[in-house]
C-alpha cells in the first residue's frame, strides 16, 4: 500500500519566507502548503487537517502562538514546529510547554530544518505504533520540549541530559558535540550538537540558563550511554544557574 | 522707661484726683456739719428766746389770779397794789408791770408811777387781754410809749446807729424805739367779768440776759485764739440792740447792722438765712431768722453765730491730714512702683534687649534671673529659648555646609557619572539596535541560506556556479555568527552583585583554564593579596572577565609563556585592582584605544565582543579596565573593582 503523502502547512507572513521553506522540505511524500496568517492557516487547517504545522511566532494579527493554541484546543494531538527569531526564545521555550513538538530558530539550513522535519514524523509514528517504553523518565526531573531534561542538584546547581524521545528519533548518534567548560548557556539555546547517520546535525536545546560547570567525558568517550541510560550516565553536562527557579517555570516537571 | 512713667503719672493723677474731691467733700461734709450746728443753735435760742417770754407770761398770769390783787382792784387801793406789784417786777426783774382797768387806761406803773390814765387798749397785746385772753409777744414799743413806761427805758432804747458797710442805707443815723417781750392778762372777778389787765415785761434794747444764756447754753463761754466761738443777737429791725457780738474795741456792738443781703431775706421776705457771713470783725457761720409780732409782722431778728474759723481750722487739719495721707500713698505707691520696676520691669528690660540682640544675631546672650517666680520662669524659658535657637541655627548651618559639600561630592560624582552614563548609554542603545538588526537581518539572512544551500544541493562539485555560491553559503553562516554575537553582547543581563572574595574567582577560574588545552604550555604566577576584602559583584559575570582575559593573554601566547595574576589594594586604598600580565606579542599602539570597542577583533576568527561585553561588566561594577603592552614583550590587562562604601 502506497504511503499515504504527509502534509505539511507552512505558516508565515512574508511569502517569500513561506516559498523557501517550502521548497526546502519538500520531498517525494510531503505535500507542503502555505498559509500567509494564522487565519489562513486555521481555515486551511479546518476543512482539511494537516500532519504537521510549521508556522513563524512573530506574526501580525494572530501570532504563532496564538495558533498553537487554537490548533491545540481543536486537534490536541497536532504536531506544530514554530520558527522563532532569537529574541523569543523565550516564547519558544513557552510553547513547547504548551504543546508545541519543537522550535527552530532563524537562520537555518534547509537541512537543519529537514531533520527537524524527519523527527517530528518519527517521534508522530512511535506515538501510534506504541513502542515499547525504553529507559523510563524518573520522577523530579524537569524536561524541556521534547529535547532535555534537567535534575537539580544542591542551590543552582543542575544536571543536563538528553531526552530518550530524542535520542528515539534519532536512528544513530556518530556524533556529540559537548559544550566548552565555563561557556554561557541560555535556555531554549544550542547547548549539544548531535549528528546522526545521515550527518545531519541536531541542536539540542539547553533548560537552563547558566554556565557550563562539568561535562560528561565519559559520554564523549562512549555515546552509547546516550541510548542506553539517558537519564543517569548519559548526563551531558552541570551547569551553574543563578536563576534556576525561574528557568525551572518555562519547564515540564516529570511524573 | 514709658511703662514706668506712665505708672507714675497714674499714682500723681490719682493723688491729685483723690486730693481734690476729698477736700471737696471734706469742705462740704464739714460746711454741713456746722451750719447744721449753726441751725441747731438757733433752736436753742428760740428756746430760750421763748422761755423767757414764757416766764413773762406766767408771772403775769399768775398774778392776775392772785385773790389780793382781784381785791385791791375792786377796792381801787392803790398803795397796796402797787406794793405787791412792784415787789413782783422787781422779784421777778421785769422791767415793766402795769395795770389797767377795764376799759384799758392805766391804773398803776409799777416802773413809773407817775404817769397813769393813758389808754392802752389800742395796743394790741392790751386788747386782746381786754377780750379775755392771756397773750404774750414781742412789740416794737414806740419812743412815746417808752417814755410812759419810763425814762430810763427811753434811754436804754436810745441808740446811736454805727454806720456798718454792707448794710442798707438809712437816713437817721439813731433809734429811739425799743423793743419789748410783753405778756398780758386780764383779770377776772368771781362772776367772770374783767376788772381790768395787768401786763409787764422786759426790753430788750441793751438787755443781754437772752443773749448772755444763750451763749452759756450753747458756747459754753468758749473762746477760740481770744476769740469769742458763738455769738447770739437780737436785731431790732437791722439793728443790733441786745449783742454779744463785740466790736473792736470789745465792746459790745450795739447798734450795727444787719448786711443787706440778710436784711433782704429775712427781714423782707421773712426767711431764715444760714451762712457764712462776716460779722463786725470775722466771719462767722450765722444763722437768722425773723421775730414776728402778734400781727406776724416782722419786727426783729433772731441771730447766732459760730466763729467760723475753728471749723475752717478744723478742714485745714483735716485736708492736711488726707493731703498728708494721700501724700504718704503717693510715696508707697512710688516704692512700690520702684520696687515693680526692679523686679518685673528690669527684668522685661532685660528681655527685650536679648531680644534685640538675638534679632541681630547674638544667640549667647542669656538674661539673669534670680527670681523664684513667674518672672524668673519667664526669663527662664527666655534662656531655653535662646539655648534652642542657637542649636537650631547651629544646626542649620552645619547642614547648609554639609549641603554645600555633598553639592560639591555630587556634583563631581556626577560629572563622572554623566561619562560613564554617556558610555552605558550608548552600549544600552546599541544593544538594542543590536537586537532590532538582529531580528530584522535574520529574516532575510534565512532566505538567503535557505535557498542558497537548496541551490548548492542540486549542483555537482564541479559546477562552474558551485564555488560561487559556496561562498555565497559561508558568507551568509558567518553573518550569521556575527548576527549572533551581536545579540549576545546585545543581551546585557543585569548584574546579580552579592559579597564575595575576588581571589576566590580567581583561583577558581584559573584552575578551569589550567585544564585547557589552549594552557597547556603556559605557566601561571599567581601573586594574590591575601588581606583583601570582601567586594560586591556578580560572581558569574566577573568569572566571565577573567576568563576572557585570561584567554586573551593564552591567544597572545601561542608557543606558550608566562601568565602573571597579581591582586591588590590601589594606593587610595578605595579599589582592588587585578593585574594579568601576559609575556606575549603585544598590542600594537594604534590599537589600544579600539580594544574595547564593539567588533574590533585582532583574530581571524573572532567575533570582536568579547572585551566589549567585558568592558561592559567592569563599568556595570563601578570598575575601571586598562591596558598597558610593549608590542613584542607583553601586555598587561589592569581590572579595577571598588571597595565600596561599607
Amino acid at each position: 500500500m502506497e504511503k499515504a503523502k504527509k502534509r505539511i502547512l507552512v505558516v508565515d507572513d512574508e511569502i517569500n519566507v513561506c516559498k523557501s521553506i517550502r521548497q526546502a522540505i519538500l520531498a517525494d511524500d510531503y505535500e507542503v502548503d502555505t498559509a500567509l496568517s494564522g487565519e489562513e492557516a486555521l481555515t486551511k487547517d479546518k476543512a482539511n487537517p494537516y500532519d504537521l504545522v510549521i508556522s513563524d511566532l512573530m506574526m501580525p494579527g494572530i501570532s504563532g502562538m496564538d495558533l498553537l493554541k487554537s490548533l491545540k484546543e481543536e486537534r490536541p494531538d497536532v504536531y506544530i514546529i514554530l520558527v522563532t527569531g532569537y529574541p523569543t526564545i523565550k516564547t519558544a521555550v513557552q510553547s513547547v510547554k504548551i504543546g508545541a513538538f519543537d522550535y527552530i530558530p532563524k537562520p537555518f539550513t534547509p537541512n537543519e530544518l529537514r531533520s527537524l522535519v524527519q523527527r517530528a514524523f518519527k517521534a508522530q509514528e512511535s506515538e501510534a505504533r506504541e513502542i515499547p517504553a525504553a529507559p523510563v523518565m524518573p520522577a523530579g526531573l524537569f524536561s524541556m520540549g521534547g529535547h532535555t531534561w534537567l535534575r537539580r542538584e544542591e542551590n543552582n546547581v543542575a544536571t543536563i541530559g538528553v531526552m530518550h524521545k530524542f535520542i528515539q528519533s534519532l536512528e544513530y548518534v556518530s556524533q556529540i558535540e559537548l559544550p566548552q567548560e565555563n561557556k554561557n548557556i541560555f535556555q531554549g539555546e544550542a547547548c549539544v550538537r548531535i549528528t546522526d547517520k545521515d550527518s545531519h546535525v541536531h541542536r539540542v536545546w539547553s533548560p537552563a540558563t547558566g554556565k557550563v560547570i562539568q561535562v560528561n567525558r565519559t559520554l564523549e568517550q562512549d555515546l552509547s550511554l546516550l541510548r542506553q541510560d539517558p537519564y543517569v550516565k548519559g548526563w551531558l553536562f552541570r551547569i551553574e544557574s543563578p536563576n534556576l527557579n525561574l528557568d525551572l517555570k518555562g519547564l515540564t516537571p516529570s511524573e | 522707661m514709658k511703662f514706668i512713667l506712665s505708672f507714675l503719672m497714674v499714682i500723681i493723677f490719682g493723688g491729685i484726683v483723690t486730693l481734690t474731691i476729698g477736700t471737696r467733700i471734706e469742705h462740704q461734709t464739714i460746711f454741713s456739719l456746722a451750719q447744721a450746728k449753726v441751725r441747731h443753735d438757733l433752736a436753742a435760742a428760740w428756746m430760750v428766746y421763748h422761755e423767757k417770754l414764757n416766764d413773762i407770761r406766767d408771772i403775769i398770769l399768775v398774778n392776775s389770779t392772785r385773790e389780793s390783787i382781784l381785791n385791791a382792784l375792786k377796792h381801787e387801793d392803790r398803795d397796796v397794789l402797787f406794793k405787791y406789784l412792784d415787789r413782783v417786777r422787781r422779784e421777778f426783774g421785769l422791767d415793766i408791770l402795769t395795770l389797767t382797768d377795764l376799759r384799758g387806761h392805766v391804773l398803776l406803773r409799777t416802773h413809773n408811777p407817775m404817769h397813769t390814765g393813758d389808754d392802752q387798749s389800742n395796743d394790741p397785746l392790751i386788747r386782746n387781754a381786754l377780750r379775755g385772753e392771756t397773750v404774750k409777744a414781742t412789740q416794737i414799743i414806740s419812743r412815746a410809749e417808752l417814755s410812759k413806761e419810763g425814762e430810763d427805758l427811753l434811754n436804754r432804747a436810745y441808740l446811736r446807729i454805727v454806720p456798718t458797710p454792707k448794710a442798707k442805707p438809712r437816713i437817721e443815723d439813731y433809734e429811739e424805739n425799743g423793743m419789748m417781750l410783753r405778756a398780758a392778762a386780764p383779770i377776772i372777778d368771781e362772776q367772770g367779768i374783767i376788772r381790768g389787765v395787768l401786763y409787764g415785761g422786759i426790753l430788750l434794747n441793751r438787755n443781754y440776759e437772752i443773749v448772755d444764756r444763750v451763749k452759756e447754753i450753747v458756747y459754753k463761754g468758749e473762746k477760740y485764739k481770744g476769740r469769742e466761738i458763738g455769738t447770739v443777737t437780737i436785731f431790732q429791725n437791722d439793728l443790733r440792740i441786745s449783742t454779744n457780738v463785740r466790736n473792736k474795741e470789745g465792746e459790745r456792738a450795739i447798734g450795727t447792722r444787719v448786711s443787706k443781703e440778710v436784711n433782704q431775706a429775712v427781714l423782707v421776705e421773712g426767711r431764715s438765712w444760714i451762712d457764712r457771713a462776716f460779722v463786725v470783725n470775722d466771719w462767722y457761720i450765722t444763722a437768722y431768722e425773723p421775730i414776728k409780732d402778734m400781727q406776724d409782722e416782722v419786727i426783729g431778728i433772731l441771730y447766732v453765730g459760730m466763729l467760723e474759723k475753728p471749723y475752717i481750722d478744723l478742714r485745714n487739719r483735716v485736708m492736711l491730714t488726707f493731703a498728708g495721707m494721700a501724700a504718704i500713698s503717693v510715696v508707697i505707691l512710688l516704692v512700690i512702683l520702684f520696687f515693680i520696676t526692679s523686679t518685673i520691669i528690669h527684668p522685661l528690660q532685660g528681655m527685650v534687649l536679648a531680644t534685640k540682640k538675638i534679632a541681630r544675631g547674638d544667640l549667647n546672650h542669656k538674661v539673669e534671673l534670680n527670681i523664684k517666680d513667674e518672672i524668673g520662669q519667664l526669663a527662664q524659658s527666655f534662656n531655653q529659648m535662646t539655648t534652642n535657637l542657637k542649636e537650631a541655627n547651629e544646626k542649620l548651618l552645619n547642614w547648609g555646609k554639609t549641603l554645600e559639600k555633598r553639592v560639591e561630592e555630587r556634583t563631581e560624582e556626577l560629572r563622572g557619572m554623566q561619562d560613564f552614563l554617556v558610555q552605558s548609554e550608548k552600549l544600552a542603545s546599541l544593544g538594542k539596535m543590536a537586537a532590532g538588526i538582529a531580528h530584522e537581518v535574520n529574516n532575510p539572512l534565512t532566505s538567503i541560506l535557505i535557498n542558497t544551500h537548496l541551490m548548492l544541493e542540486k549542483l555537482k562539485e564541479n559546477d562552474e556556479f558551485y564555488e560561487n555560491l559556496s561562498m555565497i553559503a559561508d558568507e551568509t553562516s558567518r553573518c550569521t555568527h556575527i548576527v549572533k554575537g551581536l545579540l549576545e553582547f546585545s543581551r546585557q543581563e543585569p548584574p546579580q552583585k552579592s559579597f564575595a572574595d575576588l581571589n576566590e574567582v580567581l583561583i577558581r577560574t584559573v584552575n578551569l583554564l589550567e585544564n585547557q588545552v589552549s594552557y597547556q604550555n603556559i605557566k601561571i604566577v599567581k601573586k594574590l593579596d591575601p588581606n583583601l576584602p570582601l567586594i560586591e559583584f556578580d560572581t558569574n559575570k566577573i568569572k566571565q572577565v577573567f576568563w576572557n582575559l585570561m584567554l586573551n593573554a593564552s591567544e597572545a601566547m601561542p608557543g606558550g609563556g608566562t601568565l602573571t595574576i597579581a591582586s591588590q589594594f590601589s594606593q587610595n586604598k578605595r579599589y582592588i585592582e587585578i593585574l594579568f600580565t601576559d609575556t606575549g606579542i603585544g598590542i600594537p599602539k594604534e590599537n589600544t584605544g579600539k580594544l574595547f570597542d564593539p567588533f574590533f577583533t585582532t583574530k581571524p576568527s573572532g567575533t570582536g565582543f568579547g572585551l566589549a561585553v567585558t568592558y561592559g561588566i567592569i563599568e556595570q561594577h563601578n570598575g575601571k579596565i586598562e591596558v598597558d603592552s610593549v608590542p613584542g614583550e607583553g601586555s598587561t590587562f589592569k581590572v579595577s573593582m571598588p571597595v565600596g562604601k561599607k
